[in-house]
């Protein structure tokens, strides 16, 4: 029941307004809110970040590759287009909380700068890693900002990650939502020992 | 393009139709023998046994009509919506209400923080068009999450599909236990409209025998999965029950034209596009308008029920048309309130004349009173070893999660409280891996490890009776008015010393249960939600045989007038652990067959 993924050509405001029916009307979506939003849905087009400069923009996504990264399992946080889901809420944010995420994007980029001379998204991986470790230490209870933002940027990207098509396909390989003659579950309900658990039928 | 077209649905036909229903039925046209108020569990069951059985009948909803077919969006993916089914910020339905909780990066607030992962039903992309705004709708006084749906079916479009059944424990409560008064019906006497509802409507289940949550007649049940027979079996060493969820879903069939039965996508909560799970449309309603006997007004809210004084007797409803604003007395031999507890309560107490200066129905002064639903919040998560670093199965095809019945208060008896609390949980692979958020790291260990105990998480949420009492309560306020003009709720509703005493209690029990079935990095929430979040309401037209402290008699009937009756769960007298929607649809019909009886001997 999967649905394709879509590979398409940029998409005009004409073509995301008639898929979007009467997204005319809605006062919430500005022209630009609409195309950022047909381009994250296209997903080999290239970033047309919303609120976030385009160095700000190679920072959040750096940062949240780094988070949840490709593996050989399935791609990361970037191919996922995490970063432009977390830039088109935060288009929509009040503004000091707005604020918060442009703040953290600035304070992780001077660490970078303090540290190696560079902002985020050019640190070598290793690097980059070592800000990590530092920043994600007191996850459950952040002291410092770089801390709270560490916390909060790990939340949009599970959040934005796992619902993704890649997220739930490719990573989870989630196998409900779809039609079943009957729900199977455990095998030790139907008296047979279970392989997917190891249960004994008893 | 997979548009966000969660926010962006074509309602322009069914609005139409609804417009053009509301503007053709208008008073004195037609005569109806009984005005049902409300469409959802409760006006749809009264609806259909008076329809079905030759009676006409006006049914009234506050909202549209439904295009299930649009709307009802079972299997759509999370990546169709640009907001993964959150709504923007302007446009959550409810803006005021304490229940407004959103996910990062909507609300870095402090004071979301901690019920931050709970979805509202509000605040989501496929509800949004049922649920009513605050703004609208606003209520004073204590907060309570107040859920309400102004469309034809009700709540129970997106209803939780708990399907239990209440039983001795709850009718004879008090004869248990010595607080407040049982009911003046006994579970004998509503048994067989339990079992009816069962066959009518489909219920899945498995026999128990167990008296806490009696059994009924089952469809098909929906078998456990890994980690649930795992956590089974541990806690059958301390006896204690762990049973598949009863869910008011058909498994089998059910002679309903606009009915399928279940075929295990486990989306319902957004309605159930092949009707399996049980929506007041599809499952009573439309076979009741085929009857040729019910009219259905949308776009019609009753503002009071009107009565003459020289009779003392009800002799119809005054409707505000939704978008006109005209104002419309319609008339009959009977009225049914089934507009949900709250509401139909707010109704009588607004039904203000010189013979009934409180309300219609509030001679007693209790109408209002004894406002009780469900304490919520308590939950506990593990993970199950049996199950990490297993390969993912299919885990969520199901509309509910299994169970934990009652197990205080049953045959013992606890020192710090009376009543109890029962669990509803489950796990194994799902959709979206909250436990994610659990995981601590980042990078590939993160990624692995989210992977590794991703079929593993189990996680259990309490729901405990809070008991009945008068102080919690609502009453009108003169001074605060709906969009429509008409006065408000003001709540005055507390969870007391036994509820947060069951609640600590129900911490310690899941924790303890968690631990006897080995589960890794126990997680225990110990802090209930706000009040009203278990949208469980009821009480506050409580039924009883003394017209000085009750509001309905045995029979569901106003004691003051004699031919309005509450088909919702207004009259019901005590909770118990479970979810109300069966109750109130088998407490309806019980109380439609005693309508019509009392119409056939001309009684009314």
């Amino acid at each position: 029941m999967r649905e394709q993924p879509s590979r398409r050509t940029q998409p005009t405001r004409r073509t995301a307004l008639k898929a979007l029916g009467a997204a005319a009307a809605l006062p919430w979506l500005s022209d630009a809110g609409l195309l950022a939003f047909a381009r994250i849905q296209a997903s080999n087009a290239s970033p047309q970040p919303k609120v976030l400069s385009a160095p700000q923009f190679r920072t959040l996504e750096a940062f949240v590759e780094m988070i949840i990264p490709a593996d050989d399992r399935s791609p990361g946080a970037k191919e996922a287009r995490v970063a432009d889901y977390i830039d088109l809420l935060i288009s929509e944010l009040a503004p000091e909380d707005a604020l918060r995420w442009i703040g953290g994007l600035a304070a992780l980029d001077a660490e970078a700068i303090a540290r190696a001379r560079t902002p985020f998204a050019s640190l070598t991986p290793a690097q980059a890693d070592r800000i990590l470790q530092d920043i994600s230490r007191n996850e459950r209870a952040p002291r410092t900002p770089l801390e709270e933002f560490f916390v909060m940027t790990k939340d949009a990207t599970i959040r934005g990650y796992y619902s993704s098509e890649i997220g739930i396909h490719q990573e989870l390989r989630y196998k409900g939502n779809t039609f079943l003659r009957e729900f199977v579950g455990c095998e030790t309900e139907d008296g047979r020992d279970c392989p997917h658990c190891g249960q004994k039928a008893k | 393009m997979q548009a966000d077209r969660t926010l962006t649905l074509d309602l322009g036909n069914v609005i139409d139709q609804s417009r053009r229903a509301a503007a053709s039925i208008m008073p004195g046209r037609e005569r109806w023998d009984v005005i049902v108020v409300g469409s959802g569990a409760a006006g749809g069951m009264a609806a259909f046994q008076l329809a079905t059985a030759g009676v006409k009948v006006l049914l009234l909803e506050a909202g549209r009509l439904i295009d299930e077919r649009t709307e009802y969006r079972t299997m759509e993916w999370p990546y169709a919506s640009m907001r993964r089914g959150r709504l923007p910020p302007g446009e959550r339905p409810i803006a005021v209400a304490e229940y407004n909780f959103f996910d990062r990066p909507y609300a870095n607030n402090p004071a979301y923080e901690k019920s931050k992962t709970v979805a509202s039903y509000s605040s989501n992309t496929f509800t949004r068009n049922w649920v009513v705004d605050e703004r609208q709708h606003p209520t004073t006084g204590t907060p309570y999450a107040w859920v309400r749906s102004r469309v034809l079916g009700g709540k129970t479009n997106f209803w939780g599909r708990g399907a239990l059944r209440y039983g001795p424990l709850q009718f004879n409560a008090a004869s248990r236990d010595g607080f407040d008064v049982d009911w003046p019906i006994t579970y004998d006497e509503v048994k067989p409209y339990y079992d009816k509802v069962d066959v009518l409507l489909g219920c899945s289940g498995t026999v128990e025998g167990l008296e806490q949550v009696p059994d009924g007649v089952f469809q098909r049940p929906y078998k456990l999965n890994c980690v649930e027979i795992a956590f089974k079996r541990a806690i059958a060493k301390m006896g204690r029950h762990y049973i598949p969820g009863r869910a008011g879903v058909t498994t089998e069939g059910v002679l309903n034209k606009y009915r399928a039965r279940c075929a295990g996508r486990g989306r319902c909560g957004r309605g159930c596009n092949i009707g399996a799970a049980f929506h007041s449309p599809t499952a009573l309603v439309y076979p009741a308008r085929d009857t040729g006997n019910l009219t259905i007004r949308p776009y019609s809210i009753v503002s009071e029920v009107l009565v003459d004084p020289a009779t003392d007797r009800a002799t119809g409803v005054r409707v505000i048309d939704a978008n006109t604003r005209e104002v419309l007395d319609f008339t009959a031999r009977a009225v049914v309130l089934g507009a949900g507890t709250l509401d139909s309560t707010r109704i009588l107490l607004n039904s203000r004349s010189r013979a009934h200066p409180g309300g219609v129905g509030n001679s007693s002064g209790a109408l209002g009173c004894y406002l009780s639903e469900h304490i919520m919040g308590i939950r506990g998560s593990g993970f199950i070893p049996a199950r990490i670093g297993t390969e993912t199965t299919l885990d969520d095809g199901r509309p509910v999660s299994p169970y934990i019945p009652r197990f205080r208060n049953v045959t013992d008896r606890h020192p710090d409280f009376i009543r109890g609390y029962h669990f509803q949980g489950g796990g194994g692979c799902t959709e979206f891996p909250s436990m994610a958020h659990e995981i601590a790291g980042y990078g590939k260990a993160f990624k692995s490890n989210v992977r590794k105990y991703y079929p593993a998480i189990i996680s259990f949420g309490g729901f405990g009776e809070v008991l009945p009492r008068r102080e919690n309560r609502v009453t009108l306020d003169e001074e605060t008015k709906d969009a429509w003009g008409i006065p408000v709720l003001r709540f005055d509703y507390r969870f007391r010393d036994n509820e947060l005493k069951m609640a600590k209690d129900m911490a310690d029990s899941i924790e303890e249960m968690l631990h006897a079935a080995h589960a890794e990095d126990v997680s225990i929430g110990r802090e209930p939600l706000p009040p009203g979040w278990s949208i469980h309401e009821i009480g506050t037209a409580r039924m009883g045989r003394d017209p000085k402290t009750s509001v309905t008699d045995p029979s569901c009937r106003l004691h003051d007038v004699k031919n309005v009756y509450l088909a919702d769960a207004a009259p019901f007298v005590c909770g118990g652990t479970q979810n109300t929607t069966w109750s109130i649809l088998a407490m309806a019909w019980r109380t439609m067959d005693i309508l019509k009886e009392r119409m056939r001997t001309g009684e009314v």
